[in-house]
C-alpha cells in the first residue's frame, strides 16, 4: 500500500477513478441500450467530446490560476463565423494556415481577458461576463447577422469530421478528436514537464507563496488566457467543421458545457490543482451520459438534469473524500502528529 | 572569522503609521558566523526580517553586501543575492509535492522539469538536513515540521550566503533540533552567514557565536555569547522604558466567574487550569505560539476545547459557537483588528451596533439610527474615540480608535466575561494608557477580564495574577506582588533563573 | 471641510450613475421623438420586467459576498411548473403557489451546498443552473404550454393604472421593500457585513450560514415569482424560458456599483443601473441596433465601470514612483531626493 501511495500520485488517483465511473456509465448504458457497443456510438460520442474537450484544455490553464474564463463561448462563436467567412472567399487557403489564424484571433481576444484581469486588476469573472457579450457583439456588427452556409465552404473543411486520422475495424479516431486529443496531450506534457505549467499550478496553490518565490503572476494569468483563447479559437474551426453552418448564436452557452467538463474532470475551481487529462475524462463522462441518453428509450431531456446533478455530486464527493484522502495519501515518514486545521473561521 | 562582514544593515528605520517598528538598527553578519537576534515579540525582529528578504522596504538606512550597497525590491532580488529566509508560519505550495516546494525557484533556469532528477536532488538535499521525507508527496496537510524542513530544504538548495532562520526550532522536537543544528554547523563550515531568531535561550547559547538584542526597535547591545549570560540577555529584552504606564487599582475580588479545567486541543494547548473572579485580571502571558490565543479562541466557542470542563458562573458549559458566547457574556476583543475585529468599511457607529443590532430594531425589525446614534455618542464620550463623525468607516480610524470601537462594541452587549487579545497592540501611548484606565474601570465594576498581552510592563501593570504559557503548556500562575519582568520572561522562554528558583508554588 | 463634505457625494458610485443615466435619456430624446411616449415608457420596463424582478435579490446575493448563477434557471423552471400543472389540471393559483414553493426549494440546495458543504457558490449555482433547467426539460420536454386564462395573462400584459401592468407596481413594491431591508433593517446589516468580512462577522456572533441560505432561498423565491409574470406576460410557456438572463442581471447588480466580491454597493446604485440599462437598450432599440450589440454595449460599460477607477488607482501609485525616478536621475551626483516628499502625494 505504502508503495502504491509512494508512487501513484494523488491527482492520477483522481482521474483514475473517473475512468472507473465511465466504465460503470458505459457498462449501465450498454446494458440498457441495444447494440450499444457499435462502432457508430463510439464514433458518434467521440466527435462530440472532442470540441467541448478542446476548449476545456485551455479552461483548465484559466481555472488552475484561481481565475475563470466565460468568454469561451463567444470566441468559439466569433473565430468559427470568421474563419467561415474568410475560408469562403478564399478557398485556397491551406488548412494549416487557417487553424493558425483561428488560433490567432483567439489568442488575441484571450490576451485581451488576461491583460484587463492581471493588469487591469478586475475580477475574471467581471473580465470574461463582459467580453463574453461584447465579443458576441462584435460577431453580430461584423456579420451583419448573416450566417455562414455549409455550402459556402470548401470542400476538405466539410469532410473534415468524417475523415478518418486512424481506425480499428470499424472504430475510427476522426480528424477531430485526434485534434483534441493531440491538444490534450501537447498541454498534459507541458502542464506536467513544463516550468510555465508548474508555475500556474504554483500561483493557483498559493498566490502569497508564489509572490514570495519571485514568481511573475500576472505574466502567467495573461499568458493563461492567451492560450485559453488560441484553444478556443482552434475550437472555432472546429465548430465551423462540425456544423458548417454558422449563425450569430454559435457556441453559444458553450462556457458552461466547457466549465462543467473542467470542474467534473476534477480541477478544483479555487486553483492549484488538476490537470487537462481530468478535464478531458470530465468531457467525455459528460458527453457520454447526453449522446447515451438520446438513445435511450426514456426521453432525451433528462440530460441536462443529470448534468446539474453530475456536477455537484463531482464536487461534493471530490471536496469529501480527497479532502479526507490527501493527508492519508501523501503521508510521509517525518509525520509526527496529525497537523489539526487551525481555526478556520 | 574574516574581518569583512557580509552583509552589514547600517542605520535601518521602518515605520508603519504612527508606530517606529524599527528606529536606526544596525547588524552586520560575516561569513560562517551564527547570529543570534533577541527580542521580546515587537521588538522589531520579523520587520528586520522582511527588510532582508526585499519584501518591505527601509525608510531609511542602508544593506550593504561585502561592502557594496544593495536595494532590494522584491524577494527574487533578495534571492538572487543569495539571501533567503525561512519563516516562523512556513510558507508551502499545498497543491504541489514536496520535491517542487523545494526548488520552485530554480524552475525559470530550466524550461523543462526532469521529474527524476528533481526528485533525486530533493532526496539528496534532504539526506544534507539528515531526513527522510517522501519528496513526491503532496505539502498539502504536510505537519508544520515537515513544512519547516521543506523551507530549509529549499534554502539551502539556493546557494544561499546568508540565511535567516525565524524560529526555526519552535515546532521540532529535540531530535529535529539536533539534526537541524547539525546542518547549522554545515552551513556555517561552507561560510554561510546565518541569522539566528529563537525563544529558546538554550538554544542560543549552544548555537550562536554573537547575540544581538533588540527592544521596540532599537539596537540594544551585540556581544560575543562566550561575553554574555542567559539573565543579562533577558535582562536586555525586557528593560523597557515603562515611563508613565498606568497601574491598575486593586479591586475587590468576587466571586468566580470562569472555572477552567485541564482544558485542551491538541497540538495547540494542553491541561490549562485557571479560575477567574468578578473584578479580578487574570493575564495570559508568553510568546507568540505558546497557544494563549487558542485559549481565548476555544473560551469564545470559535475553535473549541477537545478536553478538559468549563464552568461558566457555576454551571458546566460547553462554548461551540462565538453566537452562543456572545448571548452567554463572554465576548473576545482579537488580536488582529482588522481581521477579525472590525468590519473596516461599515461605519463606526454600525461597528459598535453589529453584535446587539437586534436590540436596536423597532416594531417592524428596522433598525432604528437615533437610538444607534445615542449609544455610539456614548461609548464616543466615555472612551473618547476621537472621529470627526460617527457614520467615518472603522477602516480610516487610527489604531487607537479602532481599538476603541471594537471595545464599545463589546461593552455595548453588556459582557460578564471580557477576554482581551494584545488590547493595547500597534496603538500609541495616549490611546494606550486610556484603554487601561478603561479595563481598570471594567475591573472596578466586577467585571471579569482575561488579558493576553505580550507586553510585559502592561501585563506586569495591569494583572491582579499573571499566567505564563509556554509552547501549549501552562508553566505557572503568578501573583502580582510576586512577578517581575524577569520572572515571567524566563517562564516563558523556558530558561530556570534563579530568582525563580527561590519561589515557591510554581509548577514550571 | 463642510465645502468638501457637501459635494463628497458627487464622487459616490450613484452620483455617476446618475449622470449617465442622465446621459442616455438626453441621448434618447435627441434619437426618437416617441421616447416620451406613455407607451414607450411603460415598454422601456414591461419588456425587462422579470430581469428587473431578479435584479433585486442578486444585489442581495452579491452584496453577501455570492453569486447565483441559477436565475434563469429557477425562472424557467417555475413557469414550467406552473404550465405544466395548468396543463395537468390544476387552477393556475394552486400551479402559481407550487412554482414558488419549487423556486424556494432549489434556492434552499443551492444554499445548502455554498453555505454548509462550504462549494464555492459559483460552481453549486452553476450546476443548479444546468440542472433546474434540466427538471424544466423533463416537465414540458419540446412542448409549449399556453391557453392560460384571460385574468392571467391580462396580469402580465394590461395596464392597470394606464399602460402600466401591475407586474411594474410589484417590481416598485418588491424595490422599496428590498431597499428598506437591506438599507434599514438588521437582517441588511448581517449582509453587508458578511460580505464585507465573514470572519470579524462570524466574531460579532452572526451566523453567517442562516443568513446565506436565507439570501439563496429568497432569491429562489422572487426568481420564480418572476418566471410566473414571465408565463403571464408571454401566455405560452417553454423549457427554455427565460434562458441566459442570468448574464444581464449579474451585469446590471455589478454596473450598480455592487462589488463581485461583496460588501459593497446600495439599492439605489442597483436601481440607478437598472435605468441606466433599460434605457439605453431602449434607446438602442429605438435606433434599430441589435439586441446583442446592445448587450455588448452594457457589456463593456460594465468593465469600463471596474477598469477606469482601478487605472486611476494605479496610475495615482505609478506617478509618484516615476517622479521620484526622474528627480533622481537629474539630481544625479547630487543629494537624492528624500522618499518622505513624495509619498505625500499618496
Amino acid at each position: 500500500m505504502r508503495r502504491i501511495r509512494r508512487w501513484v500520485p494523488l491527482q492520477r488517483l483522481r482521474e483514475f477513478s473517473l475512468v472507473i465511473i465511465l466504465i460503470i456509465v458505459v457498462l449501465i448504458f450498454g446494458n440498457q441500450i441495444d447494440n450499444y457497443y457499435t462502432p457508430r456510438t463510439f464514433n458518434r460520442i467521440s466527435s462530440t467530446v472532442a470540441l467541448i474537450t478542446l476548449v476545456a484544455v485551455g479552461q483548465t490553464m484559466v481555472v488552475l490560476t484561481r481565475n475563470v474564463d466565460l468568454s469561451v463561448g463567444s470566441v468559439v462563436g466569433f473565430t468559427a463565423y470568421y474563419v467561415g467567412r474568410y475560408v469562403s472567399k478564399n478557398e485556397d487557403m491551406a488548412p494549416v494556415m487557417l487553424a493558425a489564424m483561428a488560433m490567432g484571433i483567439g489568442a488575441g481576444m484571450g490576451l485581451i481577458n488576461g491583460l484587463l484581469v492581471a493588469y487591469g486588476r478586475i475580477p475574471a469573472i467581471v473580465v470574461t461576463l463582459g467580453t463574453m457579450a461584447i465579443y458576441r457583439g462584435v460577431l453580430v456588427e461584423y456579420s451583419d447577422s448573416k450566417s455562414v452556409a455549409t455550402r459556402e465552404l470548401p470542400d476538405w473543411i466539410k469532410e473534415l469530421p468524417q475523415e478518418s486520422i486512424f481506425h480499428y475495424g470499424e472504430y475510427e479516431l476522426r480528424a477531430l478528436p485526434a485534434i483534441a486529443l493531440a491538444a490534450v496531450i501537447i498541454f498534459f506534457f507541458l502542464l506536467l514537464y513544463g516550468s510555465f505549467g508548474r508555475r500556474l499550478y504554483a500561483i493557483g496553490s498559493s498566490p502569497e507563496a508564489a509572490n514570495l518565490a519571485g514568481i511573475r503572476a500576472p505574466r502567467m494569468v495573461t499568458l493563461a488566457f492567451t492560450m485559453c483563447g488560441a484553444m478556443a479559437g482552434l475550437g472555432g474551426m472546429l465548430y465551423l467543421a462540425r456544423f458548417g453552418t454558422i449563425t450569430v448564436d454559435a457556441a453559444r452557452g458553450m462556457e458552461l458545457q466547457v466549465v462543467a467538463a473542467v470542474v467534473v474532470g476534477g480541477v478544483n475551481i479555487l486553483g492549484g490543482s488538476g490537470t487537462v487529462l481530468g478535464a478531458m475524462l470530465g468531457a467525455i463522462l459528460i458527453g457520454t451520459i447526453e449522446q447515451s441518453l438520446i438513445r435511450m428509450n426514456i426521453n432525451e431531456f433528462w440530460k441536462d438534469a443529470l448534468l446539474g446533478l453530475c456536477i455537484i455530486i463531482a464536487v461534493s464527493v471530490d471536496r469529501i473524500l480527497i479532502n479526507q484522502l490527501t493527508p492519508w495519501w501523501s503521508r510521509t515518514e517525518l509525520q509526527r502528529m496529525p497537523e489539526e486545521p487551525h481555526a478556520a473561521v | 572569522m574574516t574581518a569583512d562582514p557580509l552583509l552589514e544593515i547600517r542605520n535601518v528605520s521602518k515605520q508603519f503609521g504612527a508606530t517606529k517598528a524599527l528606529s536606526a538598527v544596525s547588524l552586520s553578519l560575516y561569513p560562517g558566523e551564527v547570529h543570534a537576534l533577541l527580542g521580546e515579540n515587537g521588538a522589531g525582529k520579523s520587520t528586520l526580517i522582511k527588510i532582508m528578504t526585499g519584501i518591505y522596504q527601509p525608510d531609511s538606512g542602508e544593506i550593504l553586501l561585502q561592502g557594496r550597497p544593495i536595494s532590494l525590491h522584491n524577494s527574487a532580488q533578495a534571492q538572487k543575492h543569495g539571501i533567503a529566509a525561512i519563516y516562523q508560519e512556513p510558507l508551502v505550495f499545498p497543491d504541489l509535492n514536496i520535491a517542487e516546494n523545494i526548488f520552485i525557484s530554480h524552475q525559470r533556469r530550466n524550461p523543462l522539469v526532469r521529474w527524476g532528477k528533481l526528485y533525486r536532488d530533493a532526496e539528496k538535499v534532504l539526506a544534507q538536513l539528515g531526513v527522510a521525507l517522501d519528496v513526491r508527496a503532496l505539502a498539502r496537510g504536510l505537519p508544520l515540521a515537515a513544512q519547516q524542513t521543506v523551507e530549509i530544504a529549499k534554502a539551502i538548495s539556493m546557494d544561499v550566503r546568508v540565511l535567516i532562520m525565524d524560529e526555526p526550532t519552535a515546532s521540532l522536537s529535540i531530535h529535529e533540533v539536533k539534526q537541524l543544528f547539525g546542518l547549522v554547523q554545515n552551513l556555517r563550515k561552507a561560510g554561510v552567514a546565518i541569522l539566528f531568531i529563537s525563544h529558546r535561550l538554550d538554544e542560543v547559547f549552544e548555537i550562536a557565536d554573537r547575540v544581538t538584542v533588540f527592544r521596540d526597535g532599537q539596537f540594544i547591545s551585540t556581544a560575543p555569547v562566550a561575553e554574555v549570560t542567559p539573565e543579562q540577555a533577558i535582562r536586555d529584552m525586557v528593560g523597557r522604558e515603562i515611563g508613565d504606564i498606568f497601574v491598575k487599582e486593586p479591586s475587590p475580588r468576587g466571586d468566580v466567574v470562569l472555572s477552567v479545567k485541564d482544558l485542551s486541543r491538541e497540538p495547540r494547548f494542553h491541561n490549562v487550569n485557571f479560575e477567574l473572579h468578578a473584578g479580578e485580571v487574570l493575564g495570559l502571558a508568553g510568546l507568540v505560539g505558546a497557544g494563549r490565543t487558542d485559549v481565548a479562541l476555544a473560551l469564545f466557542g470559535i475553535a473549541p476545547a477537545q478536553h478538559g470542563h468549563i464552568t461558566y458562573l457555576g454551571k458546566e458549559v460547553h462554548l461551540h459557537s462565538p453566537k452562543q458566547a456572545t448571548h452567554m457574556g463572554i465576548v473576545y476583543v482579537p488580536e488582529d483588528r482588522r481581521q477579525h475585529g472590525l468590519v473596516l468599511p461599515m461605519s463606526l457607529m454600525a461597528n459598535i451596533s453589529l453584535p446587539s443590532v437586534k436590540n436596536y430594531r423597532n416594531q417592524f425589525g428596522m433598525v432604528q439610527r437615533g437610538k444607534e446614534v445615542t449609544t455610539a455618542e456614548q461609548y464616543r464620550q466615555q472612551l473618547s474615540i476621537r472621529t470627526s463623525s460617527l457614520s467615518m468607516p472603522a477602516g480610516k480610524l487610527s489604531g487607537g480608535n479602532q481599538q476603541k470601537v471594537v471595545l464599545s462594541k463589546w461593552l455595548n452587549t453588556k459582557p460578564r466575561l471580557l477576554i482581551l487579545d494584545e488590547p493595547t497592540r500597534g496603538i500609541d501611548v495616549g490611546a494606550k494608557q486610556e484603554v487601561h484606565r478603561l479595563i481598570n474601570q471594567l475591573a472596578q465594576q466586577g467585571m471579569a477580564i482575561l488579558m493576553i498581552s505580550s507586553d510585559l510592563p502592561e501585563v506586569l501593570a495591569m494583572s491582579d495574577r499573571i499566567l505564563v504559557m509556554r509552547e501549549g503548556q501552562q508553566m505557572g500562575i503568578f501573583e502580582r506582588h510576586e512577578a517581575t519582568q524577569e520572572i515571567v520572561m524566563a517562564a516563558a522562554i523556558g530558561q530556570a533563573l534563579d530568582v525563580s528558583a527561590e519561589r515557591a508554588g510554581v509548577n514550571a | 471641510m463642510q465645502q468638501s463634505k457637501r459635494w463628497a457625494w458627487l464622487k459616490s458610485w450613484e452620483a455617476l450613475m446618475f449622470i449617465i443615466l442622465c446621459a442616455v435619456v438626453i441621448a434618447n430624446l435627441r434619437l426618437s421623438e416617441h421616447y416620451l411616449d406613455l407607451n414607450n415608457l411603460a415598454n422601456i420596463f414591461h419588456l425587462s420586467i422579470e430581469k428587473s424582478l431578479v435584479v433585486l435579490i442578486m444585489a442581495f446575493v452579491i452584496i453577501n459576498g455570492e453569486i447565483d448563477l441559477s436565475v434563469a434557471s429557477v425562472m424557467g423552471l417555475s413557469a414550467t411548473v406552473l404550465a405544466e400543472r395548468y396543463d395537468a389540471g390544476w387552477p393556475i393559483a394552486a400551479g402559481f403557489a407550487l412554482a414558488l414553493v419549487v423556486g424556494m426549494g432549489c434556492g434552499l440546495l443551492n444554499g445548502l451546498f455554498a453555505a454548509y458543504m462550504g462549494i464555492p457558490s459559483l460552481i453549486v449555482t452553476l450546476a443548479g443552473s444546468i440542472g433546474y433547467r434540466g427538471v424544466a426539460r423533463i416537465l414540458l420536454e419540446d412542448r409549449s404550454v399556453g391557453d392560460f386564462p384571460n385574468w392571467f395573462t391580462s396580469l402580465g400584459q394590461d395596464g392597470i393604472i394606464g399602460p402600466f401592468p401591475l407586474t411594474i407596481f410589484v417590481f416598485i413594491a418588491l424595490f422599496i421593500l428590498g431597499f428598506v431591508i437591506l438599507q434599514y433593517s438588521v437582517f441588511g446589516r448581517y449582509v453587508y457585513a458578511i460580505g464585507n468580512n465573514r470572519a470579524a462577522a462570524e466574531y460579532a456572533g452572526i451566523n453567517a450560514k442562516q443568513v446565506k441560505v436565507t439570501i439563496f432561498m429568497a432569491s429562489g423565491l422572487i426568481a420564480a415569482l418572476a418566471g410566473a409574470f414571465y408565463a403571464a406576460r408571454l401566455g405560452n410557456v417553454r423549457a427554455n424560458a427565460a434562458e441566459g438572463f442570468e448574464l444581464d442581471i449579474i451585469t446590471i447588480v455589478l454596473l450598480g456599483g455592487v462589488s463581485i466580491f461583496g460588501g459593497t454597493g446600495t439599492m439605489i446604485g442597483v436601481g440607478l443601473s437598472l435605468l441606466v440599462v433599460l434605457n439605453l437598450r431602449n434607446g438602442m432599440s429605438l435606433s434599430n441596433v441589435d439586441g446583442n450589440t446592445q448587450t455588448s454595449v452594457i457589456g463593456l460599460l460594465l468593465i469600463l465601470s471596474v477598469l477606469v477607477p482601478n487605472l486611476i488607482q494605479i496610475l495615482q501609485r505609478l506617478v509618484p514612483r516615476l517622479f521620484t525616478a526622474m528627480s533622481r536621475f537629474l539630481s544625479k551626483g547630487g543629494a537624492t531626493e528624500p522618499k518622505s516628499q513624495v509619498s505625500v502625494h499618496q
